[in-house]
This record gives C-alpha cells, sequence and structure tokens, in this order.
C-alpha cells in the first residue's frame, strides 16, 4: 500500500564480507545517520498516526502495519530537535529492536552505504544526546553517519504522571 | 521408501522422524492403531514402526488386523518396545510382528533393523 | 548430541501433559472410578515419561518411573487393586515423578533417597517376590539356539551365490582347514517366518556382511504342483560362513527375530578335523552341485508342470488354504492363535476426541487472517448509505450473511487456539497441599469450571500469577486451626478456584474463606511507602485494591513461601500484560476474593466509537450505560474537590479523557459528551469524550507487542479505514491517581 520498499525474505544478508557493514542511510535535516540493513523490514510513507496518551513528544502514535500495531517515534524529536511535521514525502522506517518491530519518522532515506568495521568510530563527547543515542561515526565520502543505537532510542517511553 | 511410525508419544515420533527422514525415509505418523491402520489403507509404506501401550488401538491388535486383512502379507513390521522381558516380544512376534528395537532406541540401530526386515 | 536438545523440550512438554493427565485421572480414580481405561491411561502416561526420560539418560527418573510402572501394570492386570493406600500412593509419587521431570528439565539431581521409600512400596506391592526390576538385561548367553559341535561333512560348492565365491577362490579357502571362523548353519523356516514378513534372502544378506557366505539351497522337499500349497514351505538351506570375526552371538543375533519360526543349526567346525589334505584329497571332495532326488521335481521340471498345467487350463485350488507346514514341530499359522490375553484389553476403543498437532504458528496465520476479513467486513457495511441500501436490496442481504458467516468463523477459530484452563488449575491442588504442609494449616482447594476455555497464549501467563494469588490466601488469608476454631469456623479452610466466561472476557477467581485484607495495615504501609498521602482519604475497595501498587508490599515478614514480599503488583502487571484486569473485595473476618479479568483474543468487540482531541478512540459497549449530552449533565464538585457527576441520586466519579490522556481538546465542556460507563463491581464511571461516532464492530489487537503497556488503554483496534484506535480501559481509568512511590 504505502510501502516503498519491503524486504520480503527477512534474513541476514551480510554479502559484503565479514568486516564490513552494510547500512541503511537516512537523513535528519542535514544529519545522517544509519541502520544496519539487517534490521530494517520496510520502508513506508508517512501517512499519519494514532497519538498515545501518556508518552514522551518523541512517540508520535501508532500505526497499522498489515494487521499489527507498531508504533512510530520521531527520531528528530527524539534527538531533541524539536517534532517533525510530517507530509507524505516524510518516510517511516519500520524495524526490528529486539523482539518488536518499531518505526522511526525520518525526513528522507537516501541509500546504501557499505563500510568497514574499522572506520567506525567512538561518539566524541560533548553532545549527550549523540553519546545516548549512538553507536559510534562513521564517514563514508565526505558524510558523517551516526550510527543509532536502536534500543536506546525506544526506551524510557512513559512519561510521568 | 514410505514409513509409517505409530506411537502415542509424540517425543518418540519426533525423534524417529528426525532419524529417519534424515536417512532417506518419507516418514508417516500415527498416534495409536486405528489411526495407523487409516493411514495404511491410504498409502503404500515399505515399513511399520509401532509401539505397543498406545490408547485406542494397541500395537498387538494393530499388528493383528494388518495381518489378518491379507494386504499386507510381506509388510515387515517393527514393534518398538521398551519392555525388556521376553514376553512382549513374543506376544509381538505371535501378533505377527517381523522384527523389534528397543526403546531408547540407538538412530544407527534403528536404521540396520530397518534394513534387516526390507530389501 | 545437539540433536537430542530438541526433542528435549517436546519430551518436557509431553511430560507435563501427561502429568496433568495423571493429576486428572487420580482425583476420579480417588473418587472411586477405577475403569479399565483409565487404569490403561496411568500406566501409559507413567510408561510414556519412563520411555523418553530413558533416550534421554534421566536415570534417577527412569528408576523411579520404572518401579512405579511394574506397580502400575499389575494393577491393569488386576494382579494388585487400586484403592486405598495404593491410591494415596501413587498421588504422592505422581508428585515426585513431577519433581524428577522438573529436576532433569534443569540438569539437577534429587539424590539417591528421593522417593526411594516410595520405590520401596512399589517394590513390596508388584511383587512380593524376587524383584523383577532389573537393570536393561544384557543378551543372555543361554541363547534359545543350538549350538552342536559335532564335525559336520563340508561341501564345496562352487557354484554357490556367496560374494566371494568363485572358481579358484574356493580352494584358497581350504575350509578343511578349519581356521577358527568356519561356520556351517542349517536353516529351515516354517510357515510363520514368511507370515511375520520375515525373508530368507535378507537374512542371508545380513549374514553375508559377517564374512564369507555360500548359500546351498535344499529343494528336495518341494511337492508336484498338484500338492503344490501356495502358502508352504519346502525350502531350507545350508550355509557356510567363513569369517574371522564372527561368532555364534553375532550369528545367531541375525537370526534373533525368527527363532521359534525356524530350524536353526549353527556350527563351528572345530580345529580337530582332519589334517592338511593333499590336493587330491580336495579333488576328491570337489563334488557336483548336490544330486536332486529324482523323484522330486526340479524346478524346471515345475515348470514345465505348471506350463502343461495352464495349457490344459486345469484350475488351481481356488482359496490359498492355509496349511500345516510339513513335518517339524511348527504349529499351523492360523488366524486365532490362541494367546494369554489379558482380560478387558481387547475393547479399548475409546470414545475419545479425534484430535490433530497444528503448529501455532500456523493458527496465528489463521487467526490474523479472520481478524481482517471481520474488519473488511465491517468496513463494507459501513459503506452502506440509506441510498445504497435502498437500490441494492440483494447486495444488503448478502452482506449481512457475510457478517453473519464472519462472526461464525471468527467463534471457530477462536475455538482452536483456545484451551480449558484446567492444565494450568491441575497444578494448584498440589500448590494447595504443600502450602498446607510448611504453614501447618488445613487448606482445601476447590476447582470449578476448568473447563472454560481461553487463549493458548493467555493461558501460559497466568501460572504465575494464580501462583502468587493461592500463596496469599495460604499466607495472609486462611487462619491457623486454632484460630479458625476459636472465630467459629470450620477448621478446614477453603480456596476456591474458579474461572467463567462473562461477556467478552474471562473470569478468574481466587477466593478464601480466612481472615480478610487488614485495611488498617495495608493503609499503614501505603502512607509509609508513600504510595497514598497523608490524609488522602480512600474508600474499602480503594484500599483493598492498593496490594496491587507498585512497591507496596505488606510482608515485612519474609515467609519463605512467598519469597520477597507478597508480588501482587507483579500479578498485576504480568496480567495487565495480557490485556487483562485484576480487582479484589474482602471483606473483614469472612474472606478475599480476586479476580482476574482476561480478554478473549480475537473478540469480536462491539464498541462506540468516540473522538478525543481528534484521535479515534473506542469504548467496549458492555461497558457503557448510556450516554449524555454534556450541556444537559448534572456536574458537581465532591468536597474533595473532584468534579461528579450527578445521575439518578448517585454521584458518578468523572474521568475527562483528554485531561487523563493529555491530549488537549480545545472543545468547551457544553459541546462535549459524557460516556456513562459501568466497571468492576458495579461502580459507575462518566468519561467525558469531545464526540461520539458510533457503534462498530472491532478485533482487538495488541499494544504490548511491540510496545508497551499504556495506563487507561486496553489495547488497540484497526477501524475499517485502516487506522488505529485506541481501547479505553475502563475500570484501569477508575483507579486513583497514586503519588508515585520514592524509588
Amino acid at each position: 500500500m504505502d510501502s516503498l520498499a519491503y524486504r520480503d525474505d527477512f534474513t541476514a544478508t551480510q554479502t559484503a564480507g565479514e568486516n564490513s557493514l552494510q547500512l541503511i542511510a537516512f537523513s535528519i535535516g542535514e544529519q545522517t545517520y544509519g541502520v544496519e540493513i539487517t534490521t530494517v523490514r520496510e520502508i513506508r510513507a508517512w501517512n499519519g498516526a494514532t497519538p498515545l496518551p501518556n508518552t514522551r513528544e518523541y512517540v508520535r502514535g501508532v500505526i497499522n502495519l498489515r494487521g499489527t500495531i507498531v508504533p512510530i517515534f520521531d527520531l528528530r524529536a527524539r534527538f531533541g530537535e524539536g517534532q517533525t511535521s510530517p507530509t507524505k514525502n516524510h518516510v517511516v522506517v519500520v524495524m526490528s529492536v529486539g523482539d518488536k518491530w518499531v518505526g522511526i519518522l525520518v525526513d528522507a532515506v537516501s541509500d546504501i552505504l557499505t563500510v568497514s568495521k574499522d572506520d567506525i568510530h567512538a561518539v566524541p563527547q560533548g553532545n549527550s544526546m549523540d553519546t545516548e543515542l549512538l553507536n559510534g561515526i562513521v564517514t563514508h565520502e565526505s558524510r558523517m553517519v551516526g550510527l543509532i543505537d536502536l534500543h536506546a532510542v525506544v526506551s524510557g517511553t512513559k512519561t510521568e504522571a | 521408501m514410505r514409513v509409517l511410525t505409530v506411537d502415542d508419544s509424540r517425543t518418540i515420533l519426533a525423534m524417529l522422524h528426525h532419524t529417519l527422514s534424515n536417512a532417506g525415509f518419507e516418514v508417516l505418523q500415527a498416534e495409536d492403531g486405528r489411526k495407523g491402520l487409516e493411514m495404511l489403507a491410504k498409502e503404500p509404506v515399505g515399513v511399520v514402526i509401532t509401539d505397543i501401550n498406545m490408547p485406542v488401538m494397541d500395537g498387538i491388535e494393530f499388528i493383528k488386523s494388518v495381518r489378518s486383512s491379507g494386504l499386507h502379507n510381506s509388510l515387515p513390521i517393527l514393534i518398538l518396545t521398551t519392555e525388556t522381558s521376553q514376553d512382549k516380544r513374543d506376544q509381538g512376534r505371535a501378533a505377527g510382528g517381523t522384527g523389534w528395537i528397543v526403546k531408547p532406541f540407538d538412530p544407527e540401530k534403528l536404521i540396520s533393523v530397518i534394513h534387516r526386515v526390507v530389501h | 548430541m545437539s540433536d537430542l536438545d530438541d526433542f528435549k523440550q517436546t519430551y518436557f512438554d509431553e511430560c507435563s501433559e501427561l502429568l496433568t493427565e495423571l493429576e486428572e485421572q487420580f482425583a476420579a480414580i480417588d473418587a472411586g472410578e477405577r475403569s479399565p481405561d483409565r487404569l490403561n491411561a496411568v500406566f501409559r502416561a507413567i510408561h510414556s515419561i519412563k520411555g523418553g526420560g530413558g533416550a534421554f539418560g534421566f536415570s534417577e527418573l527412569v528408576a523411579f518411573a520404572h518401579a512405579y510402572e511394574t506397580l502400575l501394570d499389575r494393577v491393569r492386570d488386576g494382579r494388585v487393586e487400586m484403592a486405598g493406600q495404593v491410591v494415596t500412593l501413587c498421588i504422592r509419587a505422581n508428585d515426585i515423578v513431577a519433581d524428577f521431570v522438573a529436576a532433569a528439565k534443569r540438569g539437577r539431581s534429587l539424590g539417591a533417597t528421593y522417593g526411594a521409600d516410595e520405590r520401596k512400596q512399589f517394590d513390596a506391592l508388584s511383587t512380593g517376590q524376587a524383584s523383577e526390576i532389573a537393570p536393561p538385561a544384557e543378551p543372555a548367553d543361554d541363547d534359545a539356539f543350538d549350538i552342536d559341535f559335532t564335525p559336520v561333512r563340508v561341501e564345496l560348492d562352487i557354484a554357490a551365490a556367496g560374494p566371494a565365491t568363485a572358481g579358484e577362490d574356493s580352494f584358497e579357502q581350504v575350509p578343511l582347514t578349519v581356521e577358527k571362523g568356519h561356520w556351517e548353519i542349517h536353516f529351515t523356516p516354517h510357515g510363520e517366518l514368511y507370515a511375520r514378513a520375515n525373508d530368507p534372502l535378507l537374512l542371508f544378506r545380513e549374514l553375508a556382511s559377517l564374512g564369507d557366505l555360500s548359500v546351498v539351497a535344499k529343494l528336495t522337499d518341494i511337492p508336484s504342483l498338484a500338492d503344490f500349497e501356495p502358502f508352504g514351505v519346502y525350502c531350507s538351506w545350508e550355509l557356510t560362513l567363513n569369517s574371522p570375526s564372527a561368532t555364534a552371538e553375532s550369528i545367531g543375533e541375525v537370526f534373533e527375530f525368527v527363532e521359534g519360526n525356524c530350524d536353526l543349526s549353527i556350527a563351528l567346525l572345530t580345529p580337530r578335523a582332519a589334517a592338511q589334505p593333499t590336493l587330491a584329497d580336495l579333488a576328491a571332495l570337489v563334488r557336483p552341485p548336490p544330486a536332486v532326488d529324482d523323484t522330486a521335481p526340479s524346478f524346471a521340471a515345475l515348470a514345465e508342470d505348471i506350463k502343461a498345467e495352464r495349457a490344459a487350463a486345469a484350475p488351481l485350488p481356488p482359496t490359498p488354504k492355509l496349511l500345516a507346514v510339513p513335518a517339524e514341530s511348527a504349529p499351523p499359522f492360523s488366524q486365532d492363535e490362541p494367546e494369554e490375553r489379558r482380560g478387558g484389553l481387547d475393547d479399548r476403543r475409546n470414545a475419545g476426541i479425534q484430535s490433530i498437532r497444528v503448529d501455532l504458528e500456523k493458527v496465528d496465520r489463521v487467526v490474523n487472517m479472520v481478524g481482517e476479513l471481520v474488519i473488511t467486513q465491517s468496513m463494507l457495511t459501513q459503506q452502506m448509505d440509506d441510498t445504497l441500501r435502498a437500490r441494492y436490496q440483494e447486495l444488503v442481504r448478502g452482506l449481512e450473511v457475510l457478517a453473519q458467516t464472519t462472526r461464525g468463523l471468527q467463534d471457530a477459530v477462536m475455538a482452536i487456539r483456545a484451551q480449558p484452563v484446567k492444565s494450568v488449575f491441575s497444578r494448584m491442588p498440589r500448590l494447595a497441599r504443600e502450602l498446607a504442609q510448611k504453614t501447618g494449616k488445613k487448606i482445601r482447594l476447590e476447582m470449578v469450571g476448568e473447563a472454560t476455555e481461553i487463549d493458548k497464549t493467555v493461558i501460559e501467563q497466568l501460572s504465575d500469577p494464580l501462583t502468587h494469588m493461592i500463596r496469599n490466601s495460604a499466607d495472609h488469608g486462611i487462619e491457623t486451626p486454632a484460630q479458625r476454631l476459636a472465630l467459629g469456623k470450620p477448621e478446614i479452610g477453603t480456596i476456591r478456584l474458579s474461572a467463567e466466561q462473562a461477556g467478552g472476557n474471562i473470569l478468574i477467581s481466587v477466593e478464601d474463606d480466612g481472615a480478610g485484607i487488614n485495611r488498617e495495615r495495608v493503609m499503614d504501609v501505603a502512607r509509609e511507602r508513600m504510595v497514598v498521602g497523608p490524609d488522602q482519604q480512600l474508600s474499602e475497595e480503594q484500599i483493598d485494591n492498593l496490594i496491587f501498587a507498585p512497591g507496596f508490599s505488606t510482608a515485612s515478614e519474609v515467609s519463605d513461601i512467598s519469597g520477597r514480599g507478597v508480588g501482587m503488583d507483579v500479578v498485576l502487571s504480568n496480567i495487565k500484560k495480557i490485556g487483562g484486569s485484576v480487582h479484589v473485595r474482602s471483606r473483614t473476618g469472612q474472606g478475599t476474593r480476586m479476580t482476574l479479568r482476561l480478554p478473549l483474543t480475537l473478540a469480536v468487540l462491539d464498541v462506540m466509537l468516540v473522538k478525543v482531541a481528534g484521535s479515534p478512540y473506542v469504548i467496549p459497549l458492555s461497558s457503557i450505560v448510556e450516554t449524555i449530552q454534556c450541556a444537559r449533565a448534572d456536574f458537581g464538585r465532591a468536597p474533595s474537590g473532584a468534579r461528579v457527576l450527578r445521575v439518578r441520586g448517585e454521584y458518578v466519579q468523572v474521568v475527562d479523557l483528554s485531561e487523563r490522556f493529555q491530549l488537549p481538546s480545545g472543545l468547551d465542556l457544553g459541546r462535549r459528551f459524557v460516556v456513562l460507563c459501568e466497571a468492576e463491581g458495579s461502580v459507575k464511571v462518566a468519561l467525558v469524550v469531545d464526540d461520539i461516532i458510533g457503534q462498530q464492530q472491532v478485533v482487538i489487537k495488541s499494544l504490548e507487542e511491540n510496545f508497551e503497556h499504556i495506563d487507561g488503554i486496553a489495547g488497540g483496534t484497526i477501524l475499517g479505514d485502516g487506522n488505529v484506535a485506541l481501547i479505553v480501559d475502563v475500570q484501569g481509568l477508575r483507579a486513583p491517581v497514586l503519588h508515585r512511590s520514592a524509588a
């Protein structure tokens, strides 16, 4: 339906060799982030979401993914950069985190990158959001790509009364 | 070749299935003697492995039924038994069983016993 | 062997089912029902547990189960009566078997003495004489075939079918120098051998794997065609096996299945045979193939006979007679071979329900698809407006039928995944027995409604909460026998475990006739742990339900039964995770009743669709009493300052959903609506929403599957337009807003 890309056989595809990683890269504003391609199940266009009460501002709500209810996290808001005002051009990346499926709202998906594990650096101290939410940084063709720590992104979602 | 396995324990059925399909057999399963007869009526089978103690129809009755039908005179039937006493084996043979294999079964022994009774 | 590990889980699952069955069967046996079917069923259960256990090397379990099984075998034979002490012993033994299984699962040992008493009693009951309980027997040395040591004349058969024999090779074997390993075997099968699908050719094939085999068939007994019986046996064989490694045992093993259905002699030629022969001697021994008796036809002649017969169109005997085998001792093969039959075993046709095992995944897929079907059908129905209705009456009727059929399909599919709660309930009697023992109290467990069915995935989550609740009753509810007597109560306390279906839910309750909840104590602790404010006033019911509040625990005495604290908040969170709720009611001095309310998944929920701050929410129709326009509603304020609604003389708590859910409404009160609902315990609550859309049928979807539980929300559903609507948890909204406990 609004699926832009879908992986039918959801099996790990480490085609690039032992020491490298395949990432799907997406952007929030000027920043580029990436996640391992093996975690991504589907990419959909934004088509609204039902808000969830009593949750953090970066929990956008839930959507219906072929009969299953999946939560959407506004990545920009998660990084503390304010709420996204999504349009049909925005994209939701549906991923597996542990045994759950979650969706991440991003501005756009750019491409698939192959990077070498050796090129991954630690996250520089300074920005606390980055240290909390990223696993590392890698440079690809003069772009800095932040590697998202999915577990950190989806934790701590309840608001205090 | 097709093997029919008849046993009320699904652990045993699962283990038999594993061993036999790895050895290249196509495995059919039934959980008691009556179901075993139904399966035999539907499909030709090269060898049968059956337990003795089962609900609805036990192994002895099953074997007798199979033999008395006259349709399966040369169908080898192996009895699975944990009994170590001669008594059960005699009963099985008397009913028409071809041979036996003792539970817990060693996978290699199972295959070699089957090999002993089928071409 | 990692392969084995896969089967271990299957085995433990099976054990769990069998142990449940044992519990059930013995409940009936204890009540006096001792039909042969039951006795056989319990035998088979222990037999299976033992059998599987043997495969995995669980020797302690196997040893105990073997003794138990032996007794059960005697019982089903009628040699030992299943009554009185025997029943008690068996019930205890079931618990012990369960312990062994549990230990095996964890890879632990229970020690050599565990269950030793019961084993002794089994042995004593089983035999009284020398025990038959022996480790798996080694193949006996005195096996049933003869080993004849007289030397036998050797016949060199050059043309024989052995794998290694051909021309000159056989000379090399020089059979007369009896090396160790020259065997001579005579084999005459009886009719029964063939009747059991044993095949001499296969036996010979196996022998050939032991060494060099040569085979000579003795065909002298074959009668003429006229006398030839189709099922008659006329052939025998003489085999020669040369093998340095074969033993009498290994050769005998080849024939192990057929001993008793053949004449067999196996001989090892002794070294005392003649000295090294010369070539001349050998030549003298070489004879042409054994002369066939001229009076008996050879096969060639037989073939001629047959041709001749056919030409003459002589009819063969119409029906094959099953006849007596020539000469030897073999009894005739017949259909009704007399055997010792144990009484009552012939007619064991259960009126049992037929069943098949299906992967849960497959069932889940079907369940999901039916869910989609319901949504689609509901959407179609929604599209029907009045104009369409008037114009396309057939279509409307068709859709109505579709709705009905879908409903039926849904019920049927739900039923597939539904299982009786029995499997969880059956573990409770034992728990109660143990608790009674440990606390020194007298406790009787009553169970009602075990046949009530609930979704399989929910059942598995029930065990812990039920255990906690029963422990709680035993620990804090039921008084000691002395106390009870002093209070004029019966000495034996009762805990009643019940399950029933009510509306779209399953209600499971644990009720005891004990002391009830000590409300003062609860409030003290609650204030102490800052679960409630120092001045907060709560109704009796609200106080009772405080025991579920997070961080709450009255167990300052940490009893070794209940572990750390009471764990009631754990119960609550577990139940909430599966979309249910817990409620407790208590009467001081009389008892306490805890009720779990669990949803039936894939329930067609009839709901009212409402809007709050632009988002769709649904409220279960079964909870709704009526709807009122806010403009017409009679609002007031309670002394505490909380808003209440006055309805027919009642004051009802008001919950404004947009406030509660922190979603800005933007509408003033006058334009909004009240949905008056009824929660647990017939208590009402008035929900304020922005708009009421209408009634719908929806399918419940889990929120916890990919997210987590949200207070006040019971789950999600998917509307006909594909959007997600959240289900309002009416009961959950009623809870007073508690202070967060200081973590």
